[in-house]
């Protein structure tokens, strides 16, 4: 045979004899745990990837965040129109299949399931302690936010604070157990936190960590928990807050919502339409159907309104007059005219309205009008998609928690309890509360307090009704021309506090037993 | 060969008389007369000769004693033995010849080697003998035939025009005319000069040769379940795709064109779906290249598709194979001169349909009921209906998003080649604009292929490609963004454009979503891809018996896809109007190699096949995009232009290492048993190698002798296989955990961070899919094949069933893969061809393919059942995976009407009124929750056929196919969307609108409103079997006495239409489409673009 051949033939039986293919696999294009957690900036983007989880339509950007709180007197809508999810829990008839709600349930998790990576793993980056510690803390923080929206929405839930292998199926944990970790993740937040932390309202410190323990003890006195003790507990907190005189209240409401972290935010969530990450809970979405912002050949964008959410009649029409609720509730609607650039202006209740309900004016700018752009007879443009930060915790909470808790720990209103709602309604232009009242009188009126102080804000009045149990005192209140809670429920609400687990994690879960009720 | 030359020549040694005395004569001669005639060797050689009366025998041994020649001849030829008288003076060896056998009857040759034959004149006189091989039937040239003079080697082929010459130096021999496929013809030579033969097309089906993957086998030979397309098959529709070449032509493959957009891939299930998650589609190997880019094949340039589909077949593809093997093979240039062939046809699309919508007025009025059912004051006052009545029907939303375009497809071939190198050269150009504003899709290819015998032991091949291809907006999902989509919510009563020219972008009576019109003609999603793939091919024939084959085929595809979504589509108004670039740059390299050893002894036959391969892929991609430019007007091409931008860019790669071993044996042509085994090994998996063997037998039954005497019967054979395939439905790395990059995330409102989110979960112990495939088989052909029939039983169980399973929210919520459970296909095949007639002119073919196919979910591993994509709108869930059921299983409520006024009071009890939806309430609580859903429909088909034929009389010939499925439902979401009932929409579109639940009129149909009238129920579950007209055409060959004058060797003109015809009780757009995302969804459509209707003028010339 020619030699060239041999060659060949010998260029082949070395190829089958070594086997020159390496199949070993290298993800040169992505980060992996064997290559990570180095450095500090790899922890710097990780402790941001908790936060970011949360500035998503998903989780905080939308208004489906409160889906489940529509069952309170200041949150309702459409009786029609694409709202079916938030309609049926207006109408406290929510079920395990109602698509938005369910990202309350994935939302928080998928926010603790980043908290737990850095968590897990910022011990091995090579830093200083201070800001490993500074990284830590903030995760421990946002994971027991989390844990408190979803005890809170669904009751027991399981207990998931280390890494955890996909194939677990973990049972649901007592509530108990679960305040208890909150609890302890907040106290470690407070601990890790370093003395030189810088304190902005767009990052968890150890003030929004006393400020989020407050409430949280606060509500460990009410229902499920019911346990009073912690009603102290809550008032020191609350009181390391007041004293640090690191917030104060902005004098004028509206501003708090048309202007990002001010004075009095302690614990806000960040948004950038630019980026990618929009608060569209402002704007659009509580703009009635029927307004249309000036036609685009005119100036403006010709956008109309998504009639999302607004209060119910009887919440507006028992709010204090004062300022406060001037700069909380839209009452006249502007509808275009045929022109597409005049308007026409009816009040709330006109029939050439569809809803005939009064709206939030506070939601409606965004950040300085980023949102809706008006005056008082014309809307210029209107968009969904904001750039205004959400305020999770405001420093009247922190007043009113304290009120509260001091009252109920001591059995009396103290003159400190006195002062911290006071600053509130001063700053609403409301007179000072009543002196002389009993605790029980005393917590009604703070509670009254917080109703329209956070009208329509993140279900804070959803879950003061959850804790005080007050659902039959506001269906008893509620007008004949809200969407129709169904009779059986009315009657006997009690299985409504708590919300259904969204029926595909029950899926996911057959040995988990369902909320009674659902 | 030279030795027994060198026994042969030296005629003075002792011994060689009796050498010669034992041969034959003539014998020697036909052997020498392979070897090169030369007369060069001899111009240098002279010869000295003074001679009188000497024999000839004497003279010549004169001349080899002065020269290097020697003389060749047998004893006894007498005349050798006459005397002659000669003078030479340094005179050639040749002329000398010349004039010693001038007058004999002895002539001689001189051949290479200084040999010279001497014989009787009419032994070594050289005869030209030319002529035309034809077609008995059809009269057409046949190309490639063998002459052979019998009983040599001596031998020519036919030309591309069937003529043939031949050189003869005896005319008492016969000629052999063969070729596969027809019966051998012998004719004797007499003298004649011309010998024309008319050939007898005898082809049984086992006289083919079938590409079986790393080598050809006689279909009588081939053990397993595959189906073969010739390219006259393939080319007698006008298509645009490869894949379309398959459909309703091959039993036991599904092929369905989900969507009607321009260069979308069509849907190819071999044998039923085998996995949940990952890709059905077969594995296609082009040439030999594993995972070819079918889009870069222009249809024309096929010699033929193979289609493997029992895995006895498709083992030796390992953990490619499950879903069926797809073998293209190109053409190659034939030998001959050059042929030109161009093939062009323009098509018309069309809207198959349009659905029954509301014009203005009507649509105005049942606004005005609906909100008068809310309690509302009217949307329209009278005045307002007025003017709308005057105006005519309104804006045709649907009419305005779509149109009827042109489609063109242009093909030019050049080949032909010697017996040493064979070529072809192709170009082809499509341009093919789609049913919708702004969409399109062109493409335009070229291709070479040359084979070249470079030695008697070596072959070369080596085939090149190149592509681009370029679409816009060919993507549209189906989702409520997708203008065809928002066509039918949207409101009748708006006009398209406003006084002034701009587009009026929103309804307060349509879909909430903006005008379709505006957003089909700003929205831009645009790729161009250029793809080129080269495969070189060595075939070195060690021994007669033992080849070898190296191969390399190297892929490179770059990938363009810019975007923009600028102000006025549904992106730009919701704020995030933006323009972004990916570039992605992918390559694959394939190195094949592989021992063939094929010998018979006696009865025996045996094919051995060893095989190395290697393959290796890597992909590079890098995005870009720049939110809220300053200014459109530069399109897409200046991102510098964002106000924000932001980057990403990522790399995979991927390596395959592969072993396989395959026997053929083959005992009297009666009994034929193949094994293969093929071990990969693949980076994807932390277990790197898997095996997959593969056995199976067959028995042609009529080759037996209790058979022979059946002269109708042709063909009869059994096939019996088993084999073990993979689906490599596990991407790369995905049993490593991953860290990718998210959302930059701003602290401050304005600065952002970047963020590196922990991925979901993974497991590291996944496995392929595994086929496990048993099939039972029976071909038979009748009448010389006049009558076909083949049909194969199956059963396929796969295992190890790869699910992106749902991870729970706690742990990290999205899915991971997960080898959960196993599926069975079961399914019967059924194929039918004949020529019921066949006289004079007049001649029919047809074809009739029914494939049926049982799927079943075994086993979920542990699981009853999973809920796919949760619940919630249709487009995002409403199947389930459940054991014991099919895959393509809706689920819902079942839809029972409405509640009539008579049964107020125990819709009541369900917080419900009349005119509500009423559905079956299974657990009695009187409320529709999850307890009440239940399987209501299904989205595959119980079978599904195709019916070709192809009626031709003299020069016309007229081509129908019809294709059909039966039992398949379709969950539309169409139909809720225009009843108002789904999605944004606002108010309902549809004309059965008209027909809603009135107190006075008590219909079904619900109204609209209540939560519980919207729920995912068997209300928009629809039957979707149908019968499609496919494809008719009527073409005309212009006669030849004509095209000779005009030397075109033929001409062919023909008019086709394609959907010309759908009988279907679906009333939506089309039947066939669906926007199922994988084999659990199949069914559902979210308003899918139709399948076209086209009418097609085309023109096939060769010359």
């Amino acid at each position: 045979m020619n030699t060239k051949y041999y060659i060949l033939l010998t260029f082949v039986v070395l190829m089958f004899v070594t086997g020159c293919q390496k199949l070993t696999e290298d993800p040169k294009g992505t980060l992996s745990p064997g290559t990570y957690f180095k450095t500090q900036s790899d922890l710097d983007a990780s402790v941001a990837s908790i936060y970011e989880r949360y500035a998503h339509d998903y989780n905080y950007g939308f208004t489906t965040r409160m889906t489940s709180c529509f069952g309170s007197d200041d949150l309702t809508t459409d009786p029609a129109l694409n709202k079916g999810d938030m309609r049926e829990f207006d109408e406290l008839n929510g079920s395990s299949t109602t698509g938005s709600y369910g990202q309350q349930w994935t939302g928080m998790w998928s926010g603790i399931y980043q908290a737990n990576n850095v968590i897990a793993n910022y011990q091995k980056v090579n830093s200083t302690d201070d800001l490993k510690n500074a990284a830590a803390a903030q995760a421990y923080f946002i994971r027991a936010w989390s844990y408190y929206m979803l005890v809170r929405t669904f009751g027991p839930v399981p207990l998931i604070i280390v890494p955890t292998d996909v194939n677990a199926r973990p049972a649901r944990d007592e509530v108990s157990k679960v305040y208890a970790s909150i609890v302890s993740d907040l106290q470690t937040a407070i601990d890790l936190f370093p003395a030189s932390f810088q304190i902005t309202a767009g990052r968890a410190n150890q003030w929004s960590s006393k400020a989020l323990l407050a409430d949280v003890y606060l509500t460990m006195a009410g229902w499920p928990i019911n346990d009073a003790s912690n009603n102290a507990l809550a008032a020191s907190e609350a009181n390391d807050v007041i004293q640090s005189g690191k917030y104060s209240l902005v004098p004028d409401y509206g501003t708090v919502f048309s202007t990002n972290n001010s004075t009095e935010s302690i614990f806000t969530f960040q948004f950038n339409v630019a980026g990618g990450t929009a608060q569209r809970g402002f704007g659009l979405s509580s703009v009635p159907l029927e307004e249309v912002a000036i036609d685009a050949a005119f100036g403006g964008n010709g956008n109309s309104g998504w009639d999302d959410y607004y209060p119910e009649i009887n919440f507006f029409k028992n709010a204090p007059k004062c300022s406060r609720t001037d700069a909380t509730f839209y009452t006249t609607i502007k509808l275009r005219n045929d022109d597409k650039k005049t308007f026409v202006m009816v009040p709330w209740n006109s029939n050439l309205t569809h809803a005939q309900h009064p709206y939030y004016k506070k939601f409606r700018s965004g950040l300085n009008g980023d949102g809706v752009t008006e005056t008082a007879n014309t809307i210029i443009t209107m968009n969904a998609s904001t750039n205004k930060a959400l305020d999770v915790i405001r420093y009247p909470m922190v007043l009113l928690d304290y009120a509260e808790a001091s009252a109920m720990a001591t059995g009396a209103p103290t003159a400190a309890g006195y002062a911290a709602v006071n600053l509130v309604r001063q700053r609403a232009g409301l007179p000072n509360l009543t002196t002389g009242l009993s605790a029980t009188a005393f917590r009604d009126s703070v509670v009254n307090e917080r109703a329209y102080e956070f009208a329509g804000e993140n279900g804070v009045r959803w879950f003061d009704v959850v804790r005080l149990q007050l659902l039959p005192k506001i269906i008893s209140q509620r007008a004949g021309n809200e969407n129709p809670i169904p009779a059986g429920i009315a009657a006997d609400p009690s299985s409504r506090y708590l919300s259904p687990i969204p029926q595909n994690e029950m899926y996911r879960n057959p040995a988990w037993t369902q909320n009674a009720g659902y | 060969m030279k030795k027994k030359l060198q026994n042969l020549i030296p005629i003075s040694k002792p011994g060689i008389k009796k050498l010669l005395l034992t041969m034959k004569l003539t014998i020697v001669i036909v052997f020498l007369s392979v070897l090169q005639v030369s007369a060069n060797v001899y111009a240098q050689v002279t010869v000295n000769l003074d001679v009188r009366e000497k024999s000839v025998r004497e003279v010549l041994k004169s001349i080899e004693q002065q020269s290097q020649v020697r003389f060749f001849f047998s004893d006894d030829l007498l005349a050798m033995n006459e005397l002659i008288d000669l003078k030479a003076d340094n005179k050639n060896i040749i002329s000398v010849l010349d004039d010693i056998f001038l007058n004999s009857p002895l002539t001689y040759r001189a051949f290479d080697n200084n040999l010279i034959v001497i014989a009787p004149k009419q032994m070594l006189q050289q005869q030209k003998i030319t002529g035309t091989v034809t077609d008995k039937t059809s009269g057409e040239a046949v190309a490639g035939v063998n002459v052979v003079v019998q009983g040599t080697t001596t031998g020519a082929i036919t030309d591309a025009n069937g003529k043939y010459s031949i050189s003869v130096t005896n005319n008492n021999v016969n000629l052999d005319f063969s070729f596969i496929g027809y019966e051998k013809v012998t004719v004797p030579i007499n003298g004649q000069s011309e010998i024309n033969v008319k050939l007898v097309n005898n082809s049984t089906l086992l006289d083919e040769v079938v590409v079986v993957g790393y080598g050809v086998q006689m279909r009588r030979d081939v053990t397993g379940a595959t189906s073969t397309l010739k390219a006259d098959v393939i080319a007698s529709r006008p298509i645009t795709r490869v894949d379309q070449a398959l459909q309703g032509t091959t039993p036991g493959v599904s092929v369905n064109s989900n969507s009607g957009q321009p260069g979308t891939m069509l849907s190819v299930r071999i044998r039923g779906t085998n996995s949940i998650t990952g890709s059905n589609d077969p594995l296609y190997v082009i040439d030999g290249y594993i995972g070819g880019n079918i889009e870069s094949i222009s249809p024309e340039d096929i010699e033929s598709i193979e289609i493997l589909k029992d895995a006895s077949a498709t083992a030796i593809y390992g953990s490619r194979g499950s879903n069926g093997v797809v073998l293209i093979t190109t053409k190659t240039g034939k030998e001959g001169k050059m042929r030109v062939d161009f093939n062009t046809w323009i098509s018309k699309a069309s809207m198959p349909k349009y659905l029954d919508l509301m014009n203005a007025y009507d649509f105005a009025n049942t606004v005005n009921a609906q909100y008068a059912a809310n309690g509302q004051s009217p949307a329209f006052s009278d005045a307002q209906l007025q003017t709308i009545r005057a105006g005519g029907n309104g804006t045709d939303w649907q009419k305005a998003v779509t149109r009827s375009p042109l489609v063109q497809n242009y093909q030019l071939s050049v080949s032909g080649g010697t017996a040493a190198v064979k070529y072809l050269f192709s170009g082809s150009y499509l341009d093919q604009p789609g049913l919708l504003l702004n969409q399109w899709y062109n493409k335009g290819s070229i291709r070479a292929n040359v084979d070249v015998k470079a030695t008697d032991k070596i072959d070369l091949k080596f085939n090149i490609t190149a592509l681009q291809s370029k679409n816009r907006n060919t993507d549209y999902s189906g989702d409520l963004y997708d203008p065809f989509t928002l066509a039918f919510q949207w409101d009748p009563t708006t006009a398209i454009k406003d006084a002034n020219g701009n587009y009026n972008l929103h309804s307060s009576y349509g879909s909430i979503q903006i005008n379709p019109v505006a957003e089909a003609n700003n929205r831009m999603s645009d790729n161009t891809t250029d793809n080129f793939t080269a495969t070189g091919m060595v075939i070195y024939h060690i021994l007669k018996s033992l080849t070898f084959t190296s191969s390399a085929s190297y892929e490179g595809q770059f990938q363009y896809t810019p975007q923009l979504f600028g102000p006025q589509t549904n992106t730009g108004l919701s704020g995030n109007d933006h323009a972004t670039v990916n570039n992605t740059r992918y390559r694959s390299f394939q190195n094949s190699n592989f021992f063939t050893y094929k010998n018979t002894f006696g009865d025996h036959s045996i094919t051995l096949t060893a095989l190395y391969e290697q393959q290796n892929r890597q992909n590079i991609n890098v995005q870009a995009q720049a939110n809220k430019l300053s200014s459109y007007a530069n399109g897409y091409y200046n991102l510098g232009l964002g106000g924000t931008q932001t980057i990403s860019s990522g790399y995979w790669a991927d390596a395959l290492q592969s072993y396989m071993g395959r026997v053929n044996y083959s005992f009297k042509n009666k009994y034929n048993l193949t094994a293969s085994i093929r071990d990969d090994g693949s980076s994807h998996l932390t277990k790197k190698y898997s095996l997959f063997p593969s056995a199976a037998l067959s028995w042609n039954i009529n080759n037996e002798s209790f058979l022979q005497n059946v002269k109708s019967l042709s063909v009869l054979k059994l096939r019996l296989g088993y084999g073990k395939t993979g689906n490599q439905a596990v991407s790369p790395y995905a049993t490593i955990p991953s860290i990718g990059v998210g959302t930059s995330y701003y602290f401050n409102g304005t600065t952002p961070t970047v963020t590196t989110p922990l991925g979901t979960a993974v497991t590291s112990s996944l496995r392929w899919e595994t086929t496990t495939q048993y099939d039972a088989g029976l071909d038979a052909g009748f009448f010389k094949d006049r009558v076909t029939f083949t049909v194969d039983f199956y059963n396929k169980k796969i295992s190890d069933l790869l699910y992106d399973y749902p991870a729970p929210d706690y742990l990290g919520g999205g899915t991971y893969k997960r080898n959960i459970g196993s599926l069975e296909n079961k399914g019967i095949e059924f194929a039918i061809g004949g020529t019921p007639v066949a006289a004079n002119k007049l001649r029919w073919n047809t074809y009739l393919t029914i494939s049926f196919n049982q799927n079943k979910v075994v086993d979920l591993g542990g699981l009853d059942n999973v809920q796919v994509n949760g619940i919630g709108s249709p487009q995002t869930g409403l199947s389930i995976l459940k054991v014991g059921m099919p895959l393509g299983e809706f689920y819902g409520y079942q839809f029972l009407g409405t509640w009539k006024t008579s049964e107020a009071t125990e819709a009541a009890k369900f917080g419900l009124k009349p005119g509500d939806a009423k559905y079956t309430d299974v657990n009695n609580d009187h409320s529709y929750t999850v307890a009440d859903q239940m399987p209501i429909g299904n989205g595959m088909p119980k079978y599904s056929f195709g019916f070709t034929n192809d009626v031709s009389y003299g020069n016309f010939t007229l081509s129908f196919m019809f294709q059909g499925m039966h039992g398949n439902q379709l969950f539309s979401t169409s139909f809720p969307y225009t009843y108002g009932g789904l999605g944004d929409t606002k108010n309902a579109t549809s004309v059965d609108a008209l027909n809603m639940w009135t107190p006075d009129h008590e219909t079904d149909f619900p109204v609209i409103g209540s939560t519980s009238n919207k729920l995912n129920s068997s209300r928009y579950v629809y039957d979707a079997s149908f019968v499609k007209l496919k494809n008719f055409s009527l073409a005309y060959h212009l006669p030849q006495s004509l095209l000779e004058k005009v030397k075109i060797s033929s001409l062919e003109v023909y008019v086709s239409g394609q959907n010309i015809l759908c009988f279907t009780k679906y009333k939506g757009y089309d039947p066939e489409v669906t926007t199922a995302q994988n084999a659990i969804t199949q069914g559902l459509e979210t308003g899918s673009i139709p399948n076209p209707r086209t009418l097609t003028v085309g023109l096939k010339a060769s010359f």
